[in-house]
């Protein structure tokens, strides 16, 4: 994908954010906070299997078993 | 006249259906969005292990989606069935969340469930990673929906009862959907699913890692659970917090129970850690106190005092005389529409109407008008729910999920160090904690409702009043059917899952042989692990 595409996608993830916050905001922010804190939770997770493969190759690299 | 066995037994069929399908529900909601990391893992880095650990997890969410479903289903038939006069009652406002929620459970997700377990072959990663998403979304917007309508029923926001239609009318939507208890208990609940899947995938991972089988696969799935499961918990302890501070002020006899306060107190009140309620003295038999714990918890101040049982009955007490000439006008009004005194009458007591009808069920005749003094007094007792089974069950679920978040912050350490596979005692821990998510999430659902007792509608309709009027052999029959279906289902469900996990994944599949197998499997693998597995070799 080019530059100014992904500008254009995470322009408008930005975007849509913002505007849900403001909305959601008058009331009470806990949808808002699930969305958020599930984006985050689904990273973090896959980073850590990211991560474990990393390791896996520095532990290979390093001649353990 | 009414049958209070009719509506008892009603309220237990209820239960045991809602309990049953409570045991399905929240690992679907958290399964599905670990799925959607898991093949987010795969779509990014290429990796085949995790297309087979998607494919393995997707196989056992399978099994207890279709599980839940089939659950699921009778619930929303038993409001028309055994609470007739609720549906009909609130049916204007609390049918349209019910009705959304069976589009997103029955179009939505099932469609992309579909999708998802048959469409690995027929639809590119990117596609086949965005349908995995829109299953986790879809789950997850089913129950915001369920927890709207049950956001109504703690809290009943954004309709009110006309007397000429005799019903509750829709009159602001977004209050309904965005009311404090619905969005602060739809994050609690979610969430809540995800540390049940957290513990249920590191459980059987940690099951592998025990037995040395599908090693590659169990710690991948442990790492991901953990640290998906530490963040969960954390979450559910926030939003824990969150919706005792909301549901204390709605509701505030659900909390004088939760926290077994028979008497209001100067602040700062004490927390009772343990107690042992008696409902019929009105008091605890003992208890052990933290001293200001409970204002701290429920106020977020020193300064700040909790209502006590007493002085909500005596409220209560008061409200009751004053909904009593509500009832009457609104049957006044039954009969000729167009009566002009009836309808000042209740619109004067109309904000007090629930309590009204709440004295009928110990009203001679059930008529309000006939309300005898004894009879408001055993109304009023009567907005306490049970006090022990909802003190008891709030202190086994927020125990539980204190002890799991330490389980998880004990996952996490060892599986970053990447030496789980050598805790052996920490695995067998792993693999029998795999029911306590489910245990705390039954506990919470009974706080949650048990505490909304007397009430279907919090302070608007008595339950007494919400079910259908179907003879007692009726009810019998139909409780002893759904116990007995249900604990057929979850005998199925155990077996296949029981099954799923003994074949492992990719039964076939080249890791299935044991160590050997799986550096098989990571050399066949696309590039990276496959070059590293040839070096491991030497």
């Amino acid at each position: 994908m080019g530059t100014f595409a992904r500008f254009v996608v995470y322009m408008f993830i930005a975007i849509c954010v913002i505007v849900m916050a403001i909305i959601l905001g008058a009331y009470g922010s806990w949808y808002f906070a699930w969305l958020i804190g599930t984006v985050m939770m689904v990273l973090i997770a896959a980073a850590g299997a990211a991560m474990l493969d990393t390791q896996e190759e520095e532990r290979r690299r390093s001649g353990g078993s | 006249m009414i049958d209070n066995t009719v509506v008892e037994l009603s309220r237990w069929q209820f239960a045991a259906t809602a309990l049953y399908h409570f045991l399905f529900v929240p690992l679907t909601l958290g399964l599905s969005f670990l799925l959607a990391a898991m093949e987010t893992v795969y779509v990014t880095t290429g990796r085949d292990i995790y297309r087979r650990m998607a494919q393995f997890w997707g196989k056992l969410f399978l099994i207890n989606f279709a599980l839940g479903v089939a659950t699921g289903l009778t619930m929303e038939f038993q409001f028309g069935t055994n609470w007739s006069f609720y549906s009909s009652f609130v049916g204007d406002t609390f049918g349209a969340p019910l009705a959304i929620e069976g589009l997103m459970a029955f179009f939505m997700e099932s469609t992309f469930v579909g999708l998802m377990v048959f469409g690995w072959e027929r639809m590119s990663k990117a596609q086949h990673l965005i349908v995995t998403y829109l299953v986790a979304l879809g789950s997850n917007l089913s129950a915001v929906w369920i927890l709207v309508a049950n956001g109504f029923m703690q809290d009943p926001q954004g309709a009110r009862f006309n007397p000429l239609t005799m019903r509750m009318e829709l009159t602001n939507f977004s209050d309904l959907i965005f009311n404090a208890d619905a969005q602060s208990k739809f994050v609690h609940t979610s969430i809540a699913g995800y540390v049940t899947a957290a513990m249920f995938v590191g459980g059987i991972s940690a099951f592998y890692m025990l037995k040395n089988r599908h090693m590659e696969i169990a710690r991948r799935s442990f790492r991901m659970a953990a640290l998906f499961g530490v963040l969960a918990t954390a979450g559910v302890i926030t939003l824990g917090d969150a919706l005792g501070f909301i549901g204390g002020q709605a509701q505030p006899t659900k909390l004088a129970a939760m926290e077994a306060l028979w008497k209001t107190e100067p602040a700062p009140v004490a927390f009772n850690v343990v107690a042992a309620p008696s409902q019929s003295e009105r008091a605890n038999l003992w208890q052990i106190q933290v001293p200001a714990g409970l204002s701290l918890l429920v106020t977020h101040s020193l300064d700040g005092t909790v209502p006590g049982a007493d002085d909500l009955e005596k409220q209560a007490a008061e409200r009751i005389r004053n909904g009593i000439p509500a009832v009457v006008a609104l049957k006044r009004l039954a009969q000729d529409p167009s009566d002009a005194q009836a309808m000042a009458q209740f619109t004067a007591h109309e904000k007090d109407l629930g309590y009204g009808f709440l004295v009928q069920r110990y009203a001679p005749d059930q008529d309000a008008s006939k309300s005898t003094p004894d009879a408001i007094l055993q109304a009023a007792r009567g907005t306490i729910p049970q006090v022990a089974p909802i003190f008891w069950s709030f202190r086994i679920m927020v125990g539980l999920g204190l002890l799991m978040l330490g389980y998880f912050i004990l996952a996490v350490i060892y599986t970053l160090r990447n030496q789980v596979e050598h805790q052996r005692g920490f695995l067998r821990l792993a693999l029998w904690s795999i029911p306590v998510p489910f245990i705390a999430c039954e506990m919470g659902w009974l706080v949650a409702e048990i505490g909304r007792q007397p009430w279907t509608v919090y302070q608007v309709l008595p339950t007494w009043m919400s079910a259908s009027t179907h003879s007692v052999a009726y009810m019998v029959f139909s409780l002893t059917g759904f116990v007995v279906l249900y604990s057929i289902f979850i005998a199925i469900e155990m077996y296949l899952m029981v099954r799923a996990v003994r074949a492992g994944p990719d039964a076939d599949g080249p890791d299935a042989a044991g160590p050997q197998g799986e550096v098989a499997a990571v050399r066949a693998a696309p590039a990276p692990a496959g070059r590293l597995a040839s070096r491991w070799e030497g």
